[in-house]
């Protein structure tokens, strides 16, 4: 067990004015898992990726992840525990406009003093997984949108994390780029049995994952597994579920 | 809501997010008020009726304008360009262009003569204290104290209204050529496209560092003789000055992120937080900036090197003027020495005197010059000196053909330098007298009126003195040729007797001179060059560190995100804030390093005519590190605001 989540909640505003956006969700993930999370937008998706990265903290409820709780904890402590255990991808890639490729992609092992040797091995690596080892020495605004999202992927596994947090990765990509990603993103998955978090809306996306939670008005209001299936078919059975979701009635 | 209320609101928030561009605001107008207050006060007529000071004060208010003015445009682009998504906004909701102007203009009117009021009283408490510093280091006795002058207070809002008035052209200008679109994007527009260094950077860095650093070893060797001629030596000047400021400007543009792009190299992308922050950032933010902080780095030299050379002049207006008059009062002709004498002894003053026959002659001082000196407008084939006999100075007794030169001004004497020893031949009109030049003595022994400007004065064996006198030139005698000094025993009646010296009305005559008035002239003289040059330099140092402020607040601004990313990745506040540290002492530290490297090279070259001090030009220094620290601070600090919110 990686993750899990129990019983979280968040809500934003004072005690007169409040607005719930997660309430009571609990979740949990096993390890090389690649697990999607669907919804409306303002369903709380988000919010919910946020909590459990530790990018936001809940109102209550507990998040363990490899066994540590995550919510009592402190920023410093917090900051530890995101550069060993987590990896992120997000839909603006988040790149610094001023560092290369490389120089991107190093900067966990950086973070957490790997030696050098070790650092140029596994960027050699995963840059040659990613088919991005010849961009090296650009900077982000000299490559496309679907080479600077596997620069983000290269530096969310370059330092083998626990899990792996990706909010809306093919969000701002073509459908060619899109489907790049998230191939690549499902044989990493394999290969290096990492564990995948990811959100987003597009149900196509979705479909290159085992199993897709969605999520209605903060609360889980379905969990979708592929099972045996091939992505085809799982790919109809989330259309179906999102169009129940977005309350279109089936009318007999 | 409406409109009046939208403004009100907009100006509330705005002082919190600008306190700073609301402190120079007061900051500004209070210098200039406290000047200005300063130079319509009547107590100041002392100071600029004694020493003319009136011009060099008005020339300064000008240039207080110039300064001020300039940092006020600069600080207003970076606002406005901070607001565009505001001003979007507004046209969003379908305010008009005009609106919108109408909204910023109120808002900035309300600022702005609000701070103008603020600094107008701070400006005048302050006043008082900066006339005091005036009175002290100008030695004038007057009493400080200030009335409120209504004509100050209309030129500093004439002032301040017409610079309101362009800033507001300039805002209109912004806004109308601004699509909403735009206006949303501006902040991104603007940052440079980071692209990778090319040869002809590399090119340009390399060329930036050769041409400050030929500049700095040109300047070193300016007085060491090496260039003979007047155009040579003026050639290689405008040398210095051209290869240090283009170097300088290169150097910004290309040399420093050639440097930090071999560090990085060598890295080979593995870089640490500090690395991220400081490295990869001013690498190209340097770039941009480069016209900027060329004008800060070479103003600032400037102003430090000005600042320490006067301060050398003020500290030896004492020696100057000793070796400009060699007794305490100097009188031409005998009548005149007694009139004195007599009112000495009268009133109990005890004194020394002495007389001293000059000649003036021409002198071939050719072969025992150091240099051959062309492009002078003389000849030192027929260089006319003062020439006295042995028997006037004490302790020097040379042979018949001996000659020895005393008093040479420090300022000459680097230029042009003399051997030890040498033949010199004196012009008469019956023959020629070769001499054996022995060398030199810095004993004063004639006042300066018969140096012309410190030229030396030669000392020769009586003999030859009264050889020179039967056959002297008569068209090259000045109206007297015997000099009367009178010593005061005492120094403490320097002063009464200086009264004396001009109760008998002696001072009108041209060749008294009193050496205490010369003392007082040079020090109301260097006093107000170096108090002028400290309000400008002052002021200019705070405008530029501010400068230097708002561009790193916009720096951490448009870093944000960065650091959201940072954050995320792991790397606590703590991290950031170092390496932010870093970084800031890169951004402050390169032109902080560069202005004191330019301003000791031309102090350096400076002392050749002012004399070596380092006093002065250390505490300058320290004085200029120590606000720039400060400046330097405050946007550390700005930034652990930036990078707390960052996540």
């Amino acid at each position: 067990m990686i993750l899990e989540a129990n019983q979280i909640q968040k809500s934003y505003g004072n005690k007169f004015n409040k607005q719930e956006v997660l309430r009571g969700v609990s979740l949990s993930i096993q390890k090389g898992e690649f697990v999607s999370i669907m919804g409306a937008s303002g369903s709380g998706k988000t919010t919910l990726l946020n909590v459990l990265s530790s990018i936001d903290k809940v109102s209550n409820g507990t998040i363990k992840i490899e066994g540590s709780d995550i919510t009592g904890m402190r920023e410093k402590q917090l900051a530890q525990f995101r550069k060993n255990k987590l990896g992120f991808i997000f839909q603006d890639y988040n790149l610094l406009d001023t560092l290369t490729v490389k120089e991107n992609i190093l900067l966990p092992l950086s973070i957490t003093k790997t030696p050098r040797k070790e650092a140029e091995n596994r960027f050699t690596k995963i840059a040659n997984d990613l088919g991005i080892y010849e961009l090296k020495d650009k900077y982000p605004n000299e490559i496309s949108g679907g080479q600077k999202q596997r620069t983000s992927a290269a530096r969310a596994f370059i330092h083998e994390p626990s899990i792996i947090f990706a909010d809306e990765p093919t969000g701002a990509l073509d459908s060619k780029s899109a489907s790049d990603l998230l191939n690549k993103l499902s044989s990493l998955n394999e290969t290096l049995a990492a564990t995948i978090l990811m959100v987003t809306h597009d149900p196509l996306a979705a479909s290159y994952c085992s199993r897709v939670v969605f999520i209605k008005d903060g609360q889980i209001y379905t969990q979708l597994n592929k099972g045996e299936q091939d992505r085809q078919h799982f790919f109809q059975d989330i259309m179906k579920t999102q169009g129940i979701l977005s309350g279109v009635q089936y009318e007999h | 809501m409406n409109i009046n209320q939208l403004i009100f609101r907009n100006l509330v928030k705005n002082i919190k997010h600008y306190y700073l561009y609301v402190f120079a605001l007061v900051f500004s107008v209070c210098l200039y008020f406290a000047f200005v207050t300063l130079q319509y006060d009547p107590s100041m007529d002392s100071v600029e009726g004694t020493i003319k000071g009136g011009a060099a004060i008005r020339v300064t208010s000008i240039l207080l304008i110039v300064i001020v003015s300039i940092f006020l445009f600069y600080a207003n682009t970076i606002f406005i360009k901070r607001r565009s998504k505001e001003i979007g906004l507004f046209q969003l909701i379908g305010m008009t262009k005009e609106r919108i102007f109408w909204i910023i203009g109120l808002e900035n009117f309300l600022l702005y003569f609000g701070s103008i009021f603020i600094g107008t009283f701070v400006g005048f408490s302050f006043s008082k204290l900066i006339i005091l510093v005036l009175f002290k280091v100008t030695g004038v006795k007057g009493i400080a104290k200030l009335h409120f002058s209504e004509q100050a207070l209309v030129q500093t809002i004439i002032v301040f209204a017409v610079i309101y008035a362009f800033i507001m052209l300039m805002n209109y200008i912004f806004i109308k050529r601004q699509t909403i679109l735009n206006l949303f994007r501006v902040t991104s527009s603007t940052e440079e496209r980071v692209k990778k260094i090319s040869v002809f950077e590399i090119i340009i860095g390399i060329i930036g560092i050769t041409g400050i650093v030929s500049g700095y070893y040109v300047s070193s060797k300016l007085f060491e003789g090496d260039f003979q001629s007047m155009t040579e030596l003026f050639g290689a000047m405008a040398f210095i000055l051209g290869s240090v400021i283009l170097g300088t400007y290169l150097f910004y543009k290309g040399s420093v992120s050639f440097l930090f792009n071999l560090v990085r190299k060598s890295k080979n992308g593995y870089l640490n937080i500090n690395e991220v922050l400081s490295l990869s950032s001013i690498m190209f933010k340097m770039k941009s900036n480069s016209l900027l902080l060329t004008i800060i780095t070479t103003v600032s030299a400037l102003a430090i090197g000005l600042l320490s050379l006067s301060y050398i002049s003020y500290s030896s207006a004492e020696k100057q003027a000793e070796e400009g008059i060699p007794a305490n009062f100097s009188f031409g002709t005998s009548k005149e020495a007694d009139l004195f004498t007599d009112q000495l002894t009268k009133n109990g003053i005890a004194y020394k005197e002495t007389t001293v026959n000059i000649i003036m002659a021409d002198i071939n001082i050719g072969k025992i010059l150091e240099a051959e000196l062309s492009g002078l407008n003389f000849d030192p084939n027929m260089t006319t000196l003062a020439v006295v006999s042995e028997n006037n100075v004490k302790g020097v007794d040379l042979e018949e053909d001996e000659t020895l030169f005393t008093n040479y001004a420090d300022a000459l004497e680097k230029f042009m330098a003399l051997k030890d020893s040498g033949e010199v031949i004196i012009e008469t009109t019956d023959q020629p007298i070769p001499l054996h030049y022995v060398g030199l003595n810095d004993v004063p022994v004639v006042p300066y009126l018969y140096t012309s400007g410190g030229m030396p004065t030669a000392i020769v064996d009586e003999k030859v003195y009264e050889q020179l006198n039967n056959n002297k030139n008569d068209e090259l005698q000045l109206a007297q040729s015997t000099y009367f000094g009178i010593d005061i025993k005492k120094n403490s009646e320097v002063e009464k007797a200086n009264d004396i010296f001009h109760d008998l009305k002696l001072d009108e005559k041209d060749f008294n001179l009193s050496r205490y008035d010369m003392i007082v002239s040079n020090k109301a003289n260097m006093g107000l060059t170096m108090f002028i040059v400290g309000f400008l330099g002052l002021t200019f140092l705070i405008t530029s560190g501010c400068i230097l402020y708002f561009k790193q607040m916009d720096e951490g601004e448009e870093e944000k995100h960065n650091y959201t990313i940072l954050r995320k990745l792991g790397y606590t506040k703590g991290d950031l804030l170092k390496g932010i540290q870093g970084k800031q002492l890169f951004s402050f530290g390169i032109p902080l390093v560069i202005g004191l490297v330019h301003s000791y090279f031309a102090v350096q070259s400076g002392w050749f005519f002012f004399g070596t001090d380092w006093t002065p030009m250390l505490i300058v220094m320290v004085v200029y590190t120590v606000l720039y620290s400060i400046f330097g601070l405050l946007s550390v600090l700005y930034y652990k605001k930036v990078i707390n919110s960052a996540l």
